[in-house]
């Protein structure tokens, strides 16, 4: 252990949740070990258990605020799966157009607002030359989004107006003029055109999820059995207003976002090429989304080590959970009463840093036939590709080949938000075929949006599962009901995946192992750090959840064809 | 649910109708032992002053209640959940008694037909008829008793008229001798009365069903007519059995009984803590507000006995008397304090200089204020006293339920050109509480002239005073800002230049108007909000995540008007928010401690998140030296101008505390501590309601009023029941009964869905989401109250009604 030095970052800001990460660094300031930490835990499982398996979904929904729809949805999903209730093809496609415009939008806010600060230097921007950064964006798109020299200047102005003020407010005190900032002042204020734009953006695509649900965060129009908004749904205007936002966003993704992230490669090739923040190659999704005929927008497969060759089918029966590094008492024998592990709290050094050769965070090991996994966009578009899939393909085609990276290349920090961004393109595509299905429907008199059932005619003990492709990679909900209450309710989370801290076996967690090499310019500013964490898109306040014992082996809950599993 | 009343008198009437009012969808029956609709007891008098006054007297009764009269409650089954009379069974889901009282008589009357008490209606016209010719006694020296001696004095039917006192005084034995004097004096004017002090009947002559002649100690009298008021015992006969009594029903703060379903109001009714209360009427319906409260489902109200305040208009004289509701006429440390002049005479009593008691004949003292000398216990002199001795500027004290003086009064009846004292509702509750001051009000009505030109002119050159009032306020407040604020450097000048250069002064007007609007000011405040705006990028803003989704900062994030770029680039200085904010570990850390060190007393603290209070706050920990949520709130509220809980999460705990809350979360007001949290809940909470609450700071300096929960009036002071657009639905009772059925398609009601509308207070209905585009309505799922905080989690967030309403 000589001449290494521990690097502590919490709060690690922009992300969802109470994140800390914590890296050992050696005299050449290259990260040698690192640690993920989910610092929050609040227990909604244990507040779901006992209670009606109808009302599992209002609470579940606020695991997450950001996330907001998928666990409604999903919580919703695994009771329907217990009860072996189908819902109606109206209900699926309405949830399936809240959740990928929550996709969309997930995306959007994510790379402008949550990441693109680690790139996009703003005092830089305030040097650049007007018309430089008009001719600038017109290298990577025919039709540059907002890019007249006088909107940029309009912009210019603004930014510098605010910096005039006095007050930086959220910008204060950020990592501006590192070295690591490799944007030129034209391409920085670009950037920042977009981010403002982006706001707007986001806030567009939020009319078009409270279209059909009601609000956003936290939609309310699901259902066990269907969805409610059965008079959205049946008024044309309505579904116009969703069409025209969708299109006003794809406009922006196709001329800002995707030439946004071509500059971006652009800029951080040698990155690419080193390879900064790549994981094990462990990539698993559980696909889904079906539209048209027989189509699905995503796959599901498992690949390994970065062999795109050998694409395992996804089971979910593979999937375990343990909890040797993380605050619950997992070495209690399993109980026959079939309680919930609890929490075990070993609490930090006395300095505050972490016990790392203990337990260290509140995050569960998730993992998939005893390897640690890699979710999210990454994930899917990869496979997509590797599964030849005709609706993911084509766009991972065109993109490469304009910007010239291969498949390994996606598999980087500067990677990772190049599948998000292409992933995010073809979500909106989607929207636009799904809408076609829904009036397709709705003309042939198809109103339906509800299976009836009798709640006192259900089986009184069931298990069931909702397992989703979700903006940050595989969701599964998991729910045992006894006596028409809630037994046990376990929820599966993708930044539970890859935020996972070590295990028992040998290997780190996704972002842990996504920092391993990755030099610092400046340890007293560890840019590259935040970088590489910030492209997995953490979502924390998902990722901490109660383990169950019996959850160690989920292989026991059905695993129904709901889920449209790849 | 069906709710049955048992009594016929004031009590009874307001409560029904304050049901009705509430809850219109509740069947409500008051079963009445009397064989007359509900009448007003206080103004008994008036029946015997002659002629068919009944309907003077007859109460206002919702025309959807039903009522059982001449059906004298015996007992109640609180198993089967009946109450039994002679002749019928009522069942009831709830109950409340509201009897009243007896009234004593000194010995058995029953069958002797020149003899009574007063308290009904039937006592009335039983005296009205006996009287004529008559030798009347009245045995009695209370309230009632003088009543009904200044009523029947009016009369020419009694041939002479004796009060019988027992003891050596009248109305109070606090009263002083220069008192007795003049209202003995007053009373004994008339050449029939006579008024016997230290006296008592004992012994009397029966022929038949007749008393031929009365002995008293001091004299007899033949040919009488014998009336007693002597006092009240509570009724509560048919109770005995099955509830709890002492001398009355034993209730507690909640007005509950020893069952839980049935409450108890009024005279029947004895607070395990303390007396029962006898006639006063304001205090009985306090007590029916608690009750139906409780009844349905705010178990937040309790009752609390306050400082009395009668006002008693006998004849010729006026009594009015303030009663602290600690006074004991047996306190050795009483002192008096007389001021009298002429007629009239101030008495107070003092006790180690805390006023007591008041007792004023023909006095114009303002009641409003003694009683308010008594609740804060200030201590007083005699000098204060005698120097407040005059009038209050608003003349005597008519109304005491609602505290309206005459002047007052004859101000609303000119501005307002009232003539009747049914056109008076819609300005003043005056008169309408317990009714005692009515026919005093309609007689002031009757004596002011009214024109409705001058009516006109008048409540305009009031509303333009108030309006400047408050307009001068307002910019009182903006002035005292700017000093406070040294630094803020824009100002009207630079500020439209500054709006040029944005292309953006349209869309700020728009927000302005929004604001104004949402905000209830009248559009002339338009300006002053504008110079609000500019202030507000001046005032630094923490954001704090404590145990939360998010959700809140998601919501914040969609706001517009103004869009949330302009809003964090030019509106506030959102200075840490670590969703947003570019820095990281010990680089936000240090923008945190500038901000508490530069700033503090200044800058603004929103707290998004429940506060885990369990594994010692461990559950959430932030910050390199891992410190725990708690201890960070802490540090952070310290030196905050304000502290704004965002979300139901910080508002009580919300869902992270539901049941069996795991992490022991709390609220932000109940972790710190303090009282003066101001709540924003929802889950999440609408942008236009932070966004509001953090101008009206800017504009007054001040934050709006807030109601008993810290929640601004502007955003929650609204149910969402009573502003849904499917509303219409719900009065027609056409309801969705299943999910997508032919209801759902045209958006009729959910309530039978589980909506729980009627049980939020929220302005979700008037402003929606999302930039207006829709809400939990709209989208036919309905309310779950998602802003009641953790209740909502525990009791409302599912698809059906609520148990109560089952029951119906």
């Amino acid at each position: 252990m000589k001449n290494t030095k521990k690097i502590v970052i919490d709060p690690i800001t922009r992300i969802e949740g109470h994140l800390r990460i914590e890296v050992e660094i050696d005299e050449n300031n290259i990260v040698t070990e690192a640690w993920a930490s989910g610092q929050l835990f609040r227990g909604i499982e244990t507040i779901l258990k006992g209670r009606d398996p109808r009302d599992a979904g209002l609470i579940a929904q606020r695991i997450c605020g950001v996330c907001t729809n998928v666990h409604y949805r999903a919580s919703i999903s695994a009771v329907e799966d217990a009860y072996e209730i189908k819902i109606p093809h109206n209900a699926e496609i309405i949830r399936n157009l809240v959740t990928l415009s929550l996709f969309v939008q997930d995306h959007v806010v994510h790379y402008y607002h949550l990441h693109s600060l680690d790139f996009v230097d703003i005092t830089s921007a305030l040097n650049a030359d007007l018309s430089k950064a008009a001719a600038e964006a017109d290298l990577w798109s025919t039709r540059p989004y907002h890019n007249s020299a006088t909107h940029l200047e309009a912009v210019k102005g603004k930014l510098e107006e605010f910096v005039k003020a006095g007050r930086l407010g959220l910008f204060a005190n950020g990592y501006w003029g590192h070295s690591a900032y490799r944007l030129s002042p034209e391409e920085n204020l670009v950037h920042m055109n977009h981010y403002l734009i982006a706001l707007q953006i986001q806030r567009e695509l939020s009319k078009a999820i409270a279209i059909f649900a009601g609000k956003t965060p936290h939609p309310q129009n699901l259902v066990v059995g269907g969805v409610t908004s059965v008079a959205d749904m049946l008024n044309p205007q309505r579904l116009n207003d969703f069409l025209f936002i969708i299109k006003e966003v794809r406009d922006f993704i196709e001329r800002a976002y995707i030439p946004d992230i071509m500059m971006l490669i652009n800029a951080y090739r040698d990155s690419i090429g080193a390879g900064e923040g790549r994981t094990v190659g462990n990539f698993m999704c559980c696909g889904g989304y079906r539209f048209g005929k027989d189509q699905q927008l995503f796959e599901g497969g498992v690949i390994k080590g970065h062999d795109f060759e050998t694409i395992e089918p996804f089971d979910p029966d593979k999937i375990t959970e343990e909890a040797s590094r993380s605050w619950y008492e997992n070495d209690a024998p399993l109980s026959p009463y079939e309680g919930e592990t609890k929490p075990f709290y070993t609490d930090l050094n006395d300095d505050g840093s972490l016990k790392t050769e203990g337990k260290y965070t509140w995050v569960k090991a998730p993992r998939y036939d005893g390897e640690v996994m890699e979710v999210g966009p990454l994930a899917r578009m990869i496979v997509g590709y590797a599964k030849n899939s005709p609706v993911i393909r084509p766009y991972m085609e065109r993109f490469m080949k304009r910007t010239g990276v291969e498949l390994i290349d996606f598999s980087t920090t500067i990677g990772r938000n190049a599948a998000r961004a292409v992933e995010a393109q073809i979500c909106c595509d989607y929207l636009f075929d799904t809408m076609s299905d829904l009036i397709e429907n709705i003309k042939y008199y198809d109103e339906t949006t509800w299976t009836k059932f009798v709640f006192e005619e259900l089986q009184s003990e069931a298990r069931g599962a909702g397992i989703f492709e979700v903006p940050r990679g595989v969701l599964g909900h998991f729910v045992r009901i006894e006596d028409a209450k809630i037994a046990n309710y376990q929820a599966v989370v993708p930044t539970t995946w890859n935020a996972s801290p070590k295990g028992v076996k040998e290997g780190r967690g996704a972002y842990e192992e996504s920092l391993i090499g990755i030099r610092l310019a400046d340890p007293s500013a560890p840019l590259e750090v935040l970088r590489a964490v910030h492209s997995f898109d953490p979502c924390l306040a998902c990722a901490v959840h109660v383990i169950d014992m019996k959850g160690r082996e989920l292989s026991q809950y059905k695993i129904a064809s709901v889920c449209s599993l790849g | 649910m069906r709710i049955v009343i048992v009594g016929g008198g004031i009590a009874a009437v307001y409560i029904a109708n304050s049901l009705m009012e509430r809850a219109s969808e509740l069947e409500v029956v008051i079963v009445s032992q009397e064989k007359h609709p509900p009448y007003d007891r206080i103004h008994l008098c008036k029946l015997l002053e002659g002629g068919n006054r009944a309907d003077m007297i007859a109460l206002e009764l919702h025309p959807n209640v039903k009522l059982e009269l001449d059906q004298k409650i015996i007992s109640i089954d609180p198993h089967s959940k009946r109450v039994f009379s002679e002749r019928a069974a009522f069942h009831y889901d709830k109950l409340i008694l509201a009897t009243g009282s007896v009234p004593k008589s000194l010995f058995d009357i029953s069958g002797i037909e020149n003899a009574a008490t007063f308290r009904s209606q039937g006592d009335c016209e039983r005296i009205a008829q006996g009287m004529v010719g008559k030798n009347v006694v009245i045995v009695g020296a209370g309230p009632i008793a003088l009543e009904l001696l200044d009523t029947l004095m009016r009369s020419d039917a009694p041939q002479s008229i004796t009060l019988l006192v027992r003891k050596n005084y009248l109305y109070s034995e606090v009263i002083s001798r220069e008192a007795l004097a003049l209202i003995q004096g007053i009373f004994e004017a008339d050449k029939r009365v006579r008024i016997q002090f230290n006296d008592q009947i004992i012994g009397k002559e029966i022929s038949g069903n007749t008393i031929t002649r009365l002995i008293t100690s001091q004299r007899e009298i033949s040919n009488p007519f014998l009336i007693f008021g002597v006092g009240i015992d509570p009724n509560i006969a048919y109770a005995r059995e099955t509830l709890e009594c002492s001398k009355g029903i034993l209730v507690d703060e909640r007005m509950r009984t020893s069952d839980e379903n049935i409450y108890c109001v009024g005279e029947a009714a004895q607070l395990r803590a303390g007396e029962f209360i006898a006639g006063r009427v304001k205090e009985c319906t306090l007590q029916a507000d608690v009750a139906i409260a409780n009844l349905l489902g705010d178990e937040s109200k309790t009752f609390s006995e306050e400082v009395s305040i009668d006002g008693l208009k006998v004849g010729s004289f006026l009594f009015a008397d303030v009663t602290a509701t600690d006074f004991d006429p047996k306190e050795s440390g009483n002192e008096t304090i007389l001021i009298s002049h002429r007629d009239r005479i101030d008495q107070y009593i003092v006790n180690h200089d805390r006023l007591k008691r008041f007792i004023g004949i023909n006095t114009n003292i303002d009641l409003l204020a003694l009683k308010q000398l008594i609740q804060t216990d200030a201590p007083i002199d005699a000098s204060y006293l005698y120097s407040n001795r005059l009038m209050s500027k608003y003349g005597r004290l008519v109304c005491s339920c609602e505290g309206v003086h005459e002047l007052e009064l004859v101000e609303i009846i000119k501005e307002n050109a009232v003539t009747s004292f049914g056109e008076l509702k819609e300005h003043s509750k005056a008169g309408r509480t317990c009714g005692r001051c009515k026919q005093d009000i309609c007689a002031i009505i009757e004596a002011t002239p009214v024109d409705p030109q001058e009516a006109a002119r008048l409540k305009a050159e009031k509303a333009a005073a108030a309006q400047a009032a408050e307009l001068e306020k307002v910019r009182a407040r903006i002035e005292k800002y700017n000093r406070l604020h040294p630094l803020n450097q824009l100002n009207p000048k630079n500020f439209h230049e500054a709006l040029k250069s944005f292309e953006m002064s349209r869309e700020f007007n728009r927000w302005v108007s929004m604001i104004t609007a949402s905000m209830h000011l009248h559009p002339q405040f338009e300006e002053s909000v504008n110079e609000a705006v500019m202030q507000l990028n001046k005032i630094p803003i923490i954001w704090l995540e404590l145990s939360d989704c998010t959700g809140n900062s998601e919501a914040f994030i969609k706001t517009s008007h103004p869009k949330v770029d302009d809003l964090i680039l030019k509106y506030i200085s959102l200075d840490y928010h670590e969703l947003l904010m570019a820095a990281s570990g010990d680089q936000s850390e240090s923008v945190l401690e500038s901000i508490l060190h530069n700033d503090s007393g200044k800058y603004l603290l929103i707290v998004e998140g429940a506060v885990p209070l369990g594994l010692d706050g461990k559950f959430l920990r932030i910050g390199p030296k891992g410190e725990t949520g708690i201890d960070l709130l802490r540090r952070v509220a310290k030196d905050a101008v304000a502290v704004i809980a965002v979300g139901s999460c910080a508002y009580d705990g919300g869902v992270v505390a539901a049941a069996p809350n795991p992490t022991g979360a709390v609220g932000v007001a109940e972790a710190l501590e303090r009282n003066d949290i101001i709540n924003l809940p929802g889950c999440p909470t609408n942008p236009i309601n932070i966004v509001g609450t953090l101008l009206q700071y800017i504009m007054f300096d001040e934050f709006p009023k807030l109601d008993s929960r810290n929640r601004p009036e502007w955003a929650y002071g609204f149910r969402v029941h009573d502003n849904c657009e499917r509303r219409g639905h719900y009065d027609a009772e056409e309801f969705v009964l299943e999910w997508g059925d032919e209801g759902a398609k045209k958006g009729w009601c959910l309530f039978e869905m589980g909506c729980k509308g009627p049980y939020a207070d929220l302005n979700c209905s008037l402003v929606k989401f999302n930039e207006g585009t829709s809400w939990p309505v709209q989208a036919g799922h309905g309310c779950f109250a998602c802003g009641q905080g953790k209740i909502a989690f525990d009791s409302y967030a599912n698809n059906r009604k609520l148990e109560v309403e089952n029951e119906k």
